[in-house]
C-alpha cells in the first residue's frame, strides 16, 4: 500500500515538471471554449440551440472530458519513455511487487487526470450551474472511472509498442476516433440521425454510443442541462470500459514489461 | 551456506546466449568480482539475480528465495546500481535519492540524514537542485552510486561503479563499497576494470562468452598462472653456463631469457620465496648483482591467461561479432 502511495508520489512530481505546459493546455482548453461559444452559438440552427441551450453550456462539459483525456493519457508516454531508456529496469528492481507496480501507475494516471480536469470542470460549474452534493459526487466517479479507464488504454499501448513514434501514431488514432465518435462537440442525436439517414457508417454510430467520452460527458449534462437524460447505462458503460483497460493494463504493465 | 546460488542460469536473447548455464555460489558478507570482456554477459546475470528480468533456463537462489518463483521476496533484500545510471530526466538528484530512500523503507530522520551525507560524499551536494539532464556523464554516475549507498541493502549489485569517474573519485567509490561491506552487505561487483576487481574482491569470477572460465581468489589465480611471477637481474659482469644450469635447478623456476650476457629475465612462481635463493646463488658465483626487480602477475595476465585473448582482442571480437 504504501509502494502504491511512493508510486502515485513519483509520477505526480514528474507531471507537476511540466506545469507551465500544462498551464498552457488548460489555458488553450479554456479559450476554445471560448471561441466556439461566440462563434458557434450564432451559426446554430434554433432547433438545435433548443435542445442544447447554448452552444457553451453544451461543449463545457465536452471540454472538461477532452482536457481529462488528454492529461490521463500522458502516463502512457512517461511509461514508454521509460520502457525505451530502459529505466524501467530501475522500477523493476525496486522492493515492489508488480502488482503495485501496475496498480500504483495506473492510480497516479487516473489522479493525474483527475487533477488537471478540475479547473475545467469549476469552469463548466460556473457557465452551466452547480450539481448537487450527490450529483456531484455521482460525476466526480464517473470522471475517476473515466480516467483510470484512459490511463489503463494508454499504459497498455505503451509497454505493447515500443517504438516512440507509434505510440504517437496509435494515440493520434485513438483521440481522432473517440473524439470524432463522441458527443463531446455534437449531440448523440445528431450523430444517431446521421446513422439513420445512412451519412454516418452504423459501427461509429455504436462506438459513439458506447465512447466512455461520450456517456461521461452526457452524464454532466443530463445533471447540469436535464439533456440528455440521465440513464444507468451511462454508469454501467463507464465501469465495463474501466474494468476491461484497468485489467488490460495492469496484466499488460505486469507482463510485458518483464520482457523487455 | 552461500547467500547466492545459481543453478544452470541460461538466458537467451533470440540468436544470443548472453548468460550460457551458469553456476556460481557467492558467500555471504564477501565481495564478489565478475569480471569479463564486453558482452560477456555480466550485466544480464546481475539483471537475472535481481529479478529484473526472467532466465530463459534454470534458477538461483538469492538469500534462500528463488528468482522464479518468489521474486518479492529477492526484491526486498537486494539492490542495484546500474551500469547505465537509470535517471529521469527531468528530475533532480536529490529528488531521484530522496524517493529511492523512501521507496527502500528508511525513515524520515534516517533518510534525510543519509541522503545528505551521500550527495556529500560522491561531491553532489552543491549539484542536488539540477536537472539530470544538465549533468555530465560522470556526475549521473555518482548519483547512481549513491543510491545503493542510501539503501545499503543486504545483497548489493554494483554494475562498473567507476566507469567515467575521475581517478579521485574512484578510490573514494572503493573505499565506501568495502565499507559498504564492513557493514554487513554481500557484494557483486561487475567490472572490466581488473585492477578494481583486484583491489576490492575477495574472490572473482572471470566470464567470457556467457560461462564462468574460473573462479577463486584473486591471489590464487595469479598464482595459479605458471611463471607468471618475473624477477629481472642485472649482472656486473656475464654469468655462465654453470650458473644458468643452478639457476634452471631452481624447482619455481619455469624459464630464464638472457636479454645480454648480464641481464637476465627469469619467469617463475612464488616470488617471495626464491629471491633470496637466487641473490644467494649468484653470490656463491661471485657474481654481483647491480639491479634487481621483481613483479608479480596482474589480474589482466590471469585474464589473458585464462580467456586465451588479452582484454582487447576479446573487446574487439565481441564486438566485431
Ligand atoms: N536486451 C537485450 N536484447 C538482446 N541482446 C542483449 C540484451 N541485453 C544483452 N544482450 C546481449 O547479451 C550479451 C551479454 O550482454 P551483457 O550486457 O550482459 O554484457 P556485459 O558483460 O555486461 O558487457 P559490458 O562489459 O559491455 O557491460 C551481449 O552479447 C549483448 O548483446
Ligand atoms: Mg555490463
Amino acid at each position: 500500500m504504501k509502494a502504491i502511495i511512493h508510486l502515485v508520489e513519483y509520477d505526480f512530481r514528474n507531471f507537476f515538471r511540466y506545469k507551465w505546459w500544462l498551464a498552457g493546455l488548460i489555458s488553450m482548453n479554456l479559450a476554445d471554449l471560448l471561441i466556439m461559444a461566440v462563434v458557434y452559438n450564432q451559426m446554430l440552427s434554433p432547433e438545435i440551440t433548443e435542445l442544447i441551450r447554448s452552444y457553451i453550456s453544451f461543449f463545457a462539459p465536452g471540454v472538461t472530458v477532452v482536457g481529462l483525456f488528454a492529461s490521463a493519457f500522458m502516463i502512457g508516454r512517461e511509461i514508454n519513455m521509460e520502457v525505451r531508456r530502459q529505466i524501467h529496469h530501475y522500477m523493476l528492481s525496486l522492493p515492489i511487487t508488480r502488482l503495485e507496480l501496475a496498480v500504483g501507475r495506473l492510480l497516479a494516471g487516473g489522479l493525474r487526470g483527475m487533477m488537471y480536469m478540475t479547473p475545467l470542470l469549476l469552469t463548466t460549474f460556473i457557465i452551466v450551474g452547480f450539481p448537487t452534493p450527490l450529483q456531484l459526487l455521482i460525476i466526480l466517479g464517473a470522471l475517476f472511472l473515466l480516467a483510470t479507464g484512459i490511463a489503463g488504454v494508454s499504459i497498455a499501448i505503451a509497454v505493447s509498442i515500443s517504438s516512440f513514434e507509434k505510440f504517437i501514431t496509435a494515440r493520434g488514432l485513438i483521440y481522432y476516433l473517440l473524439f470524432f465518435c463522441s458527443s463531446i462537440f455534437y449531440p448523440l442525436t445528431l450523430i444517431q440521425k446521421l446513422g439513420q439517414e445512412g451519412i454516418m457508417p452504423q459501427p461509429f454510430v455504436t462506438l459513439a454510443e458506447l465512447n466512455p467520452l461520450s456517456n461521461c460527458a452526457n452524464l454532466i449534462r443530463a445533471f447540469l442541462l436535464g439533456n440528455p437524460p440521465f440513464t444507468l447505462d451511462m454508469i454501467r458503460n463507464l465501469i465495463v470500459f474501466s474494468a476491461v483497460f484497468v485489467g488490460t493494463a495492469t496484466v499488460a504493465y505486469m507482463k510485458i514489461i518483464q520482457r523487455k | 551456506m552461500p547467500i547466492i546460488h545459481t543453478i544452470g542460469l541460461t538466458k537467451r536473447f533470440e540468436d544470443v546466449v548472453a548468460v550460457d548455464k551458469l553456476n556460481l555460489s557467492i558467500d555471504e558478507g564477501e565481495i564478489f568480482g565478475l569480471l569479463g570482456p564486453n558482452g560477456a554477459g555480466k550485466t544480464t546475470t546481475v539483471l537475472m539475480l535481481s529479478t529484473v528480468i526472467k532466465p530463459t533456463q534454470g534458477t538461483a537462489k538469492v538469500g534462500n528465495h528463488d528468482v522464479r518463483t518468489n521474486p518479492d521476496a529477492v526484491r526486498k533484500l537486494i539492490g542495484i546500481c546500474f551500469q547505465e545510471p537509470k535517471l529521469m530526466w527531468v528530475s533532480t538528484p536529490w529528488d531521484v535519492l530522496n524517493w529511492h530512500a523512501k521507496v527502500c523503507g528508511l525513515s524520515t530522520s534516517e533518510r534525510k540524514h543519509r541522503v545528505k551525507s551521500m550527495l556529500t560524499e560522491v561531491n553532489m551536494w552543491e549539484h542536488r537542485r539540477k536537472r539530470i539532464h544538465g549533468l555530465s556523464g560522470g556526475m549521473k554516475k555518482r548519483v547512481e552510486v549513491a543510491k545503493i549507498l542510501i539503501q545499503r541493502p543486504k545483497i548489493a549489485f554494483i554494475d562498473e561503479p567507476t566507469s567515467q569517474i575521475d581517478v579521485v573519485g574512484k578510490h573514494k567509490i572503493w573505499d565506501m563499497i568495502r565499507e559498504l561491506r564492513d557493514d554487513g552487505s554481500t557484494i557483486i561487483l561487475a567490472t572490466n576494470e581488473l585492477y578494481e576487481a583486484d583491489v576490492l574482491s575477495n574472490r572473482v569470477g572471470i566470464m567470457h562468452k556467457g560461462r564462468m572460465l574460473v573462479c577463486d581468489t584473486p591471489k590464487k589465480l595469479k598464482d595459479s598462472i605458471l611463471g607468471g611471477d618475473i624477477v629481472e637481474v642485472q649482472l656486473e659482469k656475464a654469468a655462465d653456463n654453470h650458473v644458468l644450469d643452478e639457476l634452471k635447478g631452481l624447482e619455481e623456476v619455469v624459464e630464464i631469457v638472457k636479454i645480454r650476457p648480464d641481464d637476465l629475465r627469469v619467469h617463475l612462481n612464488k616470488v617471495e620465496k626464491v629471491v633470496p635463493k637466487i641473490v644467494n646463488l649468484f653470490l656463491n658465483a661471485k657474481l654481483s648483482i647491480s639491479s634487481i626487480r621483481m613483479s608479480e602477475p596482474s589480474l589482466d595476465d590471469v585474464f589473458v591467461h585464462y580467456t586465451g585473448l588479452t582484454i582487447e582482442e576479446a573487446e574487439k571480437k565481441s564486438k566485431t561479432k
